[in-house]
C-alpha cells in the first residue's frame, strides 16, 4: 500500500519540484510534446480529411487507416522511429511518432464530419451561389466541427498515453517519475506521478468533451425555428 | 527478417504470454460491459458515460502503476496489467453494447412481447441475436486495441511482445522492434478475422440468399 510517510518525504525532498527533472519542468515538457504533436497532426489531418470527405476520393484510405492504426502498438512505433532516425534527433522523432499516432483519428473525425452533412444542405449552399471555398469555410467546417472535435479527443487520448513513454527514449515528461521511480523502487514518486498524469489527462479529455458539446449545441436550431 | 528467423522461438514464447494476458480481459471485460449496458438505468446513463469516458482516457502506464496504491497489488508483474486491460475493454465495449442493443427495432421487440415471450426469452432469443453485429463490431475494436496496449505491460515487467521494444531499443536492433510491431499486428488481425467469422456464423440470416420467384 501507499505509505504516507514515504510520500511526504518525497514530496518535501529537494529536486521534487524544481530543477531539470523537477515536476514543474516535466509538466511543461509533457504538455509541450502533446500540444506540438497535436498541432502538427491537425495541420495535415484536418485539410486532408475534409478534402477526402468533400470530394469522396480516397475514402478507402480513411477506413483502412482507422483499423490498422488500432492494431499498431504505439510504443513500438515510438521506439522504432527514435532508433531509425538516430538518438541525436530524438525530440524530432518523438514529435513525429506522436503526430503519426494522432493522424488517423483526426482524419477520420474530419472525414466523417463532412460526409455526414445532409446532401440537401450542400446543394442549397451551391444553389445560393457559394463558391467551393465558401461552401467549405461557411458550411462544411461549422457543420463538421462536433465530429472534428470528437476526432481530436481520441487523438489527444492516444498521444498522451504515448507521451508517458517518452522517458524510455531519453526525453522528459511526467512519465519520467514513473520510469525512474520503478527503477529506483521509489513507489511514492511512481504514485504521485501517475496521479498527476491521470488528473491532467482527464481534465484535458473533459475540456475537449465540453468543446464538443458546445459545438453540437451551436448547431441545434433555436426554439421555434425547427421544422415548419 | 534474419533477426526474426534466428529468434523465432523466443518471439513465439513472448507471443504466448502476450495472448495469455490479453484474451482474459477481452472476454471478461466484454461480458461485464454487456451486463453494465443492460443494468444501468436510463437516468444514470450520462454519469456512466462520463466516468467510463474518463477511465478510457487514462494513459495505460499511469493506470498500471496507480492500481497498486488502490488495490495493494505488487507494482511489477501481470496483475495490474490484466486489471487495467479489463477496465479498458469495459469502457470501450460499454458504448458499443449500448448502441448494439438500441439498434434492435422496437417493432420486433413489441411483436415478440405480443407473442407471449417473457423478458428472459426476449433477451436470449431476440435482443441478443439481433445485437450480435454491433457487439462483434465493438469487440473487434476492443480486441485490437487490447493486443496493442498490452505491449506497454513490458514496462512493468511483463515479458510479452512489448519486451522486444525495450530490448531492441537498448541493444539498438531495429529489426527486433519491427518484429515486435509485426507480431502484434499479426495477432490483432488474426483475432479480428476470427471475430468477423464468428459474427458471420452467429447471424446466418444476414448472408442467407433471398430467392425471388
Amino acid at each position: 500500500m501507499c505509505d504516507f510517510g514515504e510520500l511526504g518525504t518525497w514530496l518535501c525532498a529537494e529536486g521534487t519540484w524544481t530543477g531539470q527533472y523537477g515536476l514543474g519542468n516535466l509538466l511543461v515538457e509533457h504538455l509541450l510534446l502533446t500540444v506540438v504533436a497535436l498541432i502538427v497532426a491537425a495541420l495535415i489531418a484536418i485539410p486532408l480529411g475534409m478534402f477526402i470527405g468533400h470530394t469522396g476520393r480516397g475514402s478507402f484510405v480513411v477506413i483502412g487507416l482507422g483499423s490498422l492504426s488500432r492494431a499498431i502498438p504505439t510504443m513500438g512505433l515510438l521506439f522504432a522511429l527514435v532508433l531509425l532516425l538516430g538518438v541525436q534527433f530524438r525530440e524530432l522523432s518523438v514529435v513525429l511518432a506522436l503526430a503519426l499516432i494522432a493522424l488517423p483519428p483526426l482524419i477520420a473525425g474530419a472525414y466523417s464530419g463532412v460526409t455526414t452533412i445532409a446532401p440537401g444542405i450542400r446543394d442549397s449552399a451551391t444553389a445560393q451561389g457559394m463558391t467551393t471555398w465558401q461552401l467549405v469555410r461557411h458550411v462544411e467546417l461549422p457543420l463538421a466541427s462536433p465530429s472534428l472535435i470528437g476526432g481530436f479527443r481520441i487523438a489527444f487520448i492516444q498521444v498522451v498515453s504515448t507521451v508517458v513513454l517518452a522517458p524510455l527514449v531519453g526525453l522528459g515528461g511526467l512519465g519520467f517519475g514513473i520510469i525512474q521511480g520503478l527503477a529506483l523502487r521509489n513507489f511514492a514518486q511512481v504514485t504521485v506521478s501517475a496521479v498527476i498524469i491521470i488528473v491532467i489527462t482527464i481534465a484535458g479529455e473533459q475540456l475537449i468533451g465540453l468543446g464538443q458539446r458546445r459545438a453540437e449545441a451551436r448547431l441545434v436550431a433555436p426554439k421555434g425555428l425547427e421544422k415548419p | 527478417m534474419e533477426w526474426f528467423i534466428a529468434n523465432a522461438s523466443f518471439v513465439g514464447g513472448l507471443a504466448a504470454t502476450h495472448l495469455s494476458i490479453s484474451v482474459g480481459p477481452i472476454i471478461i471485460g466484454s461480458l461485464l460491459a454487456i451486463l453494465l449496458a443492460r443494468v444501468i438505468p436510463r437516468r444514470f446513463v450520462n454519469p456512466a458515460r462520463t466516468v467510463l469516458g474518463a477511465i478510457y482516457a487514462i494513459p495505460s502506464l499511469a493506470l498500471f502503476v496507480a492500481l497498486p496504491a488502490l488495490l495493494g497489488t505488487s507494482y511489477i508483474g501481470p496483475t495490474n496489467v490484466v486489471i487495467a486491460l479489463t477496465l479498458y475493454v469495459i469502457t470501450s465495449m460499454y458504448f458499443s453494447a449500448r448502441d448494439a442493443f438500441s439498434q434492435v427495432p422496437l417493432a420486433t421487440m413489441t411483436t415478440s412481447r405480443a407473442l407471449g415471450m417473457n423478458s428472459r426469452q426476449l433477451f436470449v432469443h431476440v435482443e441478443l441475436p439481433l445485437a450480435v453485429p454491433g457487439l462483434i463490431a465493438g469487440l473487434r475494436v476492443a480486441s485490437a486495441s487490447t493486443i496493442s496496449i498490452a505491449t506497454i505491460g513490458a514496462v512493468v515487467g511483463v515479458r510479452d511482445l512489448g519486451y522486444l521494444f525495450l530490448d531492441g531499443f537498448q541493444r539498438k536492433i531495429p529489426e527486433e522492434i519491427i518484429s515486435g510491431i509485426v507480431a502484434v499486428c499479426v495477432i490483432a488481425l488474426a483475432l479480428d478475422a476470427g471475430l468477423w467469422l464468428i459474427g458471420r456464423l452467429m447471424t446466418p440470416w444476414r448472408n442467407a440468399r433471398v430467392n425471388r420467384v
